[in-house]
């Protein structure tokens, strides 16, 4: 099993003529994903170079393609907010936006229309959602990497950062300590799903057996993750890496005014964050091999 | 991107929210048009800049010059203003506390209010707001209401259009502290700050981070970069600046990032680092850091460490050792089989030996 993604799993690229999106949906394809048709306005009636037919807009594609159970949002920044309206406007249950640069009030809104309508949006910022073996959505594992990078198993990954995912994927897999899913969550400031929305299916799922997270200085997801695991919701072992103690050293008040610190208080920073999860009994790392060090303890110690 | 008070202050007059009587000082200025007694204060960044000693309230005309020096020389969290505000002294009945920001929380924005606003505030009476829905007049007056505000027409209007105002212009952060009430009802904002939405702006206008060490940082990815940092300090180095790119840029990018960085003086290393790339190019990425690295003079020869893993790693290891025997550089290059803090340790012992 896996979380959001399997081998069930038929995408529609929006943007899929564009930069990112030709190489995203390239290479979902050559991981065996089904990429069964993308959305370039104005371009429909036309094929990609991989033979994946284009649309002039979403419910277009769906008209042709009722298949369809999830979408990678792959345009401009400034693009992004029209692209998910009409994503979350058809229902498409799952919608992963790969997009960065995208402004704070977009995702607002995106945020709240997903919620309203009852989809899932991961990202934006996204680096992608991979179940090894069984599909991938997104960028993630680009370039040959995915084989080596990303290999079955009982490790759900969630991370904040792109590079991170598949940074530690690889150091996992490395010591033979596989992934169920991987998937980057986005490290803006907000963001579709998060740590917590991840665990809560990753809890579900009968093939993960431990947690790990990358976290990062700022916001309050860790928070409700942390939570979660105190209020016993949350009951596999987490191993959690946090990034962004040195921030502490900078001048405080500079960044977000009185403001941040009013809502966030001490939360937004990472040693807080730290000291939080380790005291709801989530395990600490403070680089990316220590990981493997504590996953290792715990399959021996716990037999998890 | 953060706003001066002044710059602010531009942009709420121009949104129909009353600020006091105001003149913009520069450096060397002996005369103003506001009329004593007014508030002088440093135009920097700082939050708290009264607890700071970067505002000052000037009794008198012979005051004046002895003031503005001062401020103008007077550090605060580091920095010098490069201008100063004068404003007239306002007598008010009340201070308040009015900010428009984003929140985790809630993943909205929120309106944030305290009765008692001014400096050293620190809670308020949050209320979260439904994008997809009005938020008006009645609205704010709740809003008002549970925080314990006395409202008024003029107050409401005033929340509304500084609502408006954050909403059109895509703010991260729309602060008023304090939003002065007068007798009488007038409201003023005595302060403003603002910070402008940074993915609005191009990949080179990426603001550079200083930190006051002699390493520059090149790094990829927000959270890789962040977490570097954390393992260079413990490692026992510090970080001159540090700038950070994400996705996949064209080599042009990374060459203007590069040459903004390098051309901090103080540089005595270079650590261009991050994880394992999903789909940026690294042949492309470290040909524009190349092309920057050549445009420094003097020609750098201090260490540079290099640590990337991703699609063309072979081929930008390649080009880098070319490059190396080509100027003579000092690149030590490592891939997937060095961690980033191995990589990080390598740095310092190269830093230390030359």
């Amino acid at each position: 099993m896996s979380i959001l993604i399997d081998i069930h799993t038929r995408v529609l690229v929006q943007g899929i003529t564009g930069r990112e999106g030709s190489r995203a949906s390239h290479s979902m394809l050559e991981y065996g994903t089904h990429v069964v048709a993308g959305v370039t306005p104005g371009k429909g009636g036309e094929m990609t170079e991989d033979g994946v037919p284009v649309f002039n807009s979403v419910a277009e594609a769906l008209r042709a393609h009722s298949e369809i159970n999830s979408t990678l949002i792959a345009v401009p920044g400034k693009f992004v907010r029209a692209a998910a309206d009409e994503a979350i406007n058809a229902h498409i249950p799952l919608i992963n936006i790969l997009s960065e640069n995208i402004s704070i009030a977009d995702i607002a809104y995106i945020i709240a229309l997903a919620k309203q309508e009852g989809v899932i949006v991961v990202g934006p910022s996204s680096v992608g959602i991979i179940s090894p073996g069984k599909a991938k959505i997104g960028s993630i594992g680009s370039g040959g990497l995915a084989d080596t990078t990303f290999t079955p198993g009982f490790v759900g990954v969630i991370s904040k950062s792109g590079g991170m995912t598949s940074e530690i994927s690889r150091i996992l897999s490395e010591a033979h300590l596989g992934q169920s899913t991987a998937l980057g969550i986005g490290g803006d400031a907000l963001i579709g799903f998060d740590f917590l929305d991840a665990a809560v299916l990753f809890e579900g799922d009968l093939e993960t057996r431990a947690l790990v997270i990358f976290g990062e200085v700022g916001g309050t997801y860790e928070d409700r993750l942390a939570d979660a695991i105190r209020e016993g919701v949350i009951t596999k072992p987490v191993v959690a890496l946090i990034a962004g103690v040195f921030a502490e050293q900078l001048p405080l008040g500079t960044t977000l005014g009185h403001a941040g610190a009013i809502i966030e208080g001490e939360r937004g920073k990472a040693s807080v964050k730290i000291a939080t999860l380790r005291e709801v009994g989530a395990h600490i790392a403070s680089t990316p091999e220590e990981i493997v060090t504590i996953l290792t303890n715990l399959l021996h110690i716990y037999a998890i | 991107m953060k706003l001066t008070e002044w710059e602010g202050k531009k942009l709420l007059r121009a949104s129909g929210i009353a600020i006091p009587q105001g003149e913009r000082i520069e450096k060397g200025h002996t005369t103003t048009t506001i009329s004593f007694p007014l508030v002088l204060k440093s135009q920097v960044l700082a939050g708290d800049r009264k607890l700071k000693g970067g505002v000052l309230v000037v009794a008198s005309k012979d005051e004046f010059e002895k003031s503005v020096d001062m401020l103008f020389t007077t550090l605060i969290d580091g920095c010098l203003p490069d201008y100063l505000l004068a404003e007239e002294f306002i007598v008010f009945t009340e201070e308040l506390y009015v900010s428009f920001s984003y929140t985790s929380e809630f993943r909205t924005p929120v309106l944030s209010l305290n009765h008692m606003g001014g400096s050293g505030v620190h809670e308020a009476t949050l209320t979260s707001i439904n994008v997809l829905k009005t938020f008006g007049e009645t609205e704010i007056t709740q809003a008002l209401a549970r925080a314990k505000i006395a409202t008024t027409q003029l107050l409401v209007v005033t929340v509304e259009n500084l609502w408006k105002l954050f909403q059109q212009e895509k703010l991260r952060l729309l602060e008023i502290n304090p939003l002065f009430v007068q007798r009488g009802g007038n409201v003023l904002a005595g302060d403003a700050k603002i910070v402008r939405d940074d993915a609005l702006l191009l990949p080179v206008e990426k603001p550079i981070l200083q930190l006051g060490g002699d390493i520059a940082i090149i790094a990829s990815g927000g959270g890789a970069s962040m977490l570097n940092i954390d393992i260079l300090m413990r490692a026992g180095g510090k970080p001159a600046n540090y700038v950070e790119y994400s996705g996949n840029p064209p080599a042009s990018v990374v060459e203007e990032l590069t040459v903004r960085v390098l051309q901090e003086k103080k540089v005595r290393g270079v650590w261009v680092v991050g994880g394992t790339a999903n789909f940026t190019d690294l042949f492309e990425t470290l040909s524009g850091f190349v092309a920057g690295l050549r445009r420094i003079t003097p020609k750098p020869l201090y260490p540079i460490v290099i640590r990337r893993d991703g699609p063309r790693l072979a081929e930008a290891r390649e080009m880098l050792a070319r490059v190396a025997v080509e100027e003579g550089y000092q690149l030590y290059v490592y891939g997937p089989e060095t961690s980033m803090a191995q990589s990080a340790e390598v740095l310092l012992q190269k830093i230390q030996t030359v």
